[in-house]
């Protein structure tokens, strides 16, 4: 039963991994634009979207290519529309991005059509890795590892460039920010963006894993949701921790009651709310009390 | 002044002349010719299939065949235009509330659809209640025409008992210790308890039993405890996109091959969306656009969608499709749109394929016809060409008999009209 324990454990943090880099966007969204985007999951479903068809077209090298679109087309949703709700009561900002998202979800379904779209991984990363009593997928595995990669590059970019500094001070004071002479329209751009090219980075690693289906960003948005909570609002260690908490109670529970594997991240999440309101690494936040 | 001067405008009435001939022209019409009026409203058949969610990629098919069907009908019941008004399935609640609206808003004669069990239960209920002939296309749980049966619905899929039924004989030899992974829903709970009542007949032993809840995107740890009590087979009741994706990670973590998997009444876009590399297992399904034995009006069917929409009819279009035309059958045949007469007709409905008599039980309104046991081929050649017939079941009128049971057998009791 250890075995089986641990083994689920490993399992979980890969399915964590994945969670955390949809969460991010989305807290990184929120802790500078404060706009809680209800349509984070279409920029997860269009990453997996546009690197099926990429690859169609271009091969492998149209994976990367699928992600500089998606970034795109987020960054141009923001100027066209999420610019608008800056102002606007959060409620409205909710409404609104919801709205998009279904629309969005239509979109796809006319263009792409509601049936799955099969995508394999890779055949260099097919098959197995077995330690023993212990498997795990070699794509997984490798989505696990790139996942890290990515963390540790995007937590060196927001604390070590010029960029990444005025995200953080943003994300705190956009009013002095902005009296700093700094752009902040082209900050809040570009920070959509990079909030949408992690989601599309979620979406091509995805792809391989679940069918590639329109609904495939509702499904992913729930949980990023959870974990963003969970884990305090705008934060990035705490969108981490909790992205792998939720992937290793979603796993364990389903070793001992499967019924519940779909209720288990929201009992999570009352619990902690119940004992920490703001999350696990919530801060108090000045412009958002 | 000429008929072509009075066409081109060159002649000139005065004004009050005009208005009043019009005026009276338009009295005389609607005291005279009542019918014209009514005859520019068309027949309305009320659609029931989901655009959004798992199932929304069998709909897709379903909604196809069946807009095809009166397609083929040059859109025309009765000698009127007729046509085919769609609604959503979200979740049982709202299929339910959307067959409302159908009925009192667009004032549909019939239904059509039921793309999940829960969403029929849901629309029989309303139909029953309403008196408005449905035709569940798609769900097969054994309450639709069993508990929860009224003279009003209709249904195409065989039930659950009877499938999984056929099945076994394919599957004993297999082993018998099995694994079940079941949707948490009427259809994945009906298959789940169906196999293993009949494990139980067979001497089995079962060595999990998870039910998963809908929309369930990671299976991983579910195959890992399949892994861990390496079970002979694995029984599958998941729905559509759900199949899917758990197929996908079967492939994934190498299992595929290694431990058989069956599912029934599962639907070829849901192998199809796996991709061809990753698919394996025996399945039964109602038609495969492949079956040597179609009827010669099945592969004209297929014709026409390959025409319309440059790849095969999956075997939910078929469904659509011959749903749709049997309503449409029926309402001819009744030559009426009164719910009475075409249920009368439904019931009466019935025509031959591969030596059995297709047609509806008097008792629960079931379909009575052959559906087939596939095999995933070895070596898929395209994204379409996926299976193996194995066999076509019930194989004579007296297998088909003992199959689909009798009115003994039965726990419907269907009121009066």
């Amino acid at each position: 039963m250890l075995d089986m324990m641990v083994m689920q454990a490993g399992n979980g943090l890969a399915l964590g991994f994945l969670y955390v880099l949809i969460a991010l966007g989305l807290s990184i969204i929120f802790g500078l634009l404060g706009i809680v985007n209800f349509a984070h999951g279409v920029f997860f479903a269009l990453g997996a979207y546009f690197s099926v068809t990429m690859y169609g077209v271009m091969g492998w090298w149209g994976v990367p290519v699928a992600m500089v679109i998606v970034t795109i087309i987020g960054m141009l949703t923001e100027v066209l529309l999420i610019r608008r709700l800056y102002d606007k009561d959060p409620l409205v900002s909710l409404i609104v991005t919801f709205a998009f998202s279904l629309l969005a979800e239509a979109v796809i379904r006319t263009i792409w059509g509601p049936e799955g779209q099969p995508f394999d991984a890779p055949d260099a990363l097919s098959g197995v890795i077995v330690f023993g009593p212990f498997v795990i997928a070699t794509y997984r595995l490798a989505v696990m590892l790139l996942a890290m990669v990515i963390l540790a590059l995007l937590w060196a970019f927001l604390n070590y460039t010029k960029f990444g500094r005025i995200l953080r001070a943003g994300s705190r004071d956009p009013g002095m920010v902005g009296l700093l002479g700094i752009n902040l329209p082209r900050v809040f751009t570009g920070t959509f963006g990079l909030g949408c090219l992690l989601a599309a980075i979620a979406g091509v690693l995805a792809a391989p894993l679940w069918t590639v289906t329109p609904s495939m960003g509702t499904a992913a948005i729930m949980p990023a949701f959870v974990i963003v909570t969970i884990g305090g609002l705008g934060s990035y260690m705490g969108a981490v921790v909790a992205g792998l908490l939720v992937g290793l109670v979603q796993s364990l529970t389903i070793q001992f009651f499967p019924e519940a594997s779909a209720a288990a991240m929201y009992v999570l999440m009352a619990l902690v709310l119940l004992l920490r309101p703001r999350g696990l690494f919530g801060e108090q936040w000045e412009r958002f009390e | 002044m000429n008929q072509l001067d009075t066409l081109n405008g060159n002649v000139r009435l005065p004004r009050r002349k005009l208005l009043g001939g019009i005026a009276a022209g338009a009295a005389a019409s609607s005291l005279a010719m009542p019918h014209i009026a009514r005859a520019a409203e068309p027949i309305r058949i009320g659609l029931l299939q989901a655009k959004q969610g798992p199932i929304s990629q069998q709909a897709q098919y379903l909604q196809q065949g069946t807009f095809l069907a009166l397609e083929q009908l040059n859109n025309e019941l009765l000698g009127q235009p007729a046509e085919i008004v769609w609604d959503d399935e979200i979740s049982p609640q709202a299929a339910g509330q959307n067959a409302v609206q159908l009925i009192e808003q667009s004032k549909v004669v019939a239904l059509l659809g039921g793309s999940l069990s829960n969403f029929a239960l849901a629309e029989e209920a309303i139909a029953g209640q309403y008196k408005i002939p449905f035709i569940v296309n798609n769900g097969a749980a054994e309450d639709i025409t069993g508990a929860k049966c009224n003279p009003y619905t209709f249904r195409l899929q065989p039930p659950v008992p009877v499938q999984a039924a056929a099945m076994m004989p394919f599957l004993e030899h297999i082993g018998k210790r099995w694994y079940f992974l079941s949707a948490s829903y009427a259809f994945g709970q009906d298959i789940a308890n169906s196999f293993k009542a009949l494990l139980k007949n067979a001497g089995g032993v079962i060595v999990g039993d998870d039910q998963v809840p809908v929309g369930t995107a990671d299976y991983s740890a579910f195959i890992l405890k399949i892994r861990d009590a390496k079970p002979d087979l694995v029984i599958g009741g998941l729905t559509s996109g759900d199949l899917s994706n758990f197929l996908k990670q079967w492939n994934d973590f190498g299992m595929r091959g290694k431990i058989p998997f069956t599912e029934i009444a599962v639907g070829d876009p849901d192998l199809w969306a796996v991709g061809k590399n990753n698919v394996s297992g025996i399945y039964t399904t109602l038609w495969w656009y492949k079956d040597p034995n179609n009827s010669p009006s099945d592969k004209a069917f297929a014709t026409a969608y390959q025409k319309k929409y440059n790849r095969p009819a999956a075997d939910k279009a078929w469904m659509g499709w011959y749903c749709a035309k049997i309503m449409f059958q029926a309402i001819n045949a009744a030559k009426s749109t009164k719910a009475e007469a075409i249920v009368e007709a439904l019931q009466n409905w019935h025509e031959v394929d591969g030596g059995l008599n297709v047609h509806f039980n008097k008792w629960n309104n079931q379909l009575e016809h052959r559906f087939l046991i596939v095999g995933v081929k070895k070596n898929i050649p395209d994204q379409w060409d996926y299976f193996d017939v194995l066999a076509s079941v019930p194989g004579s009128p007296e297998a088909m008999m003992a199959a689909f049971g009798t009115a003994a057998d039965s726990v419907c009791h269907m009121s009066a009209l």
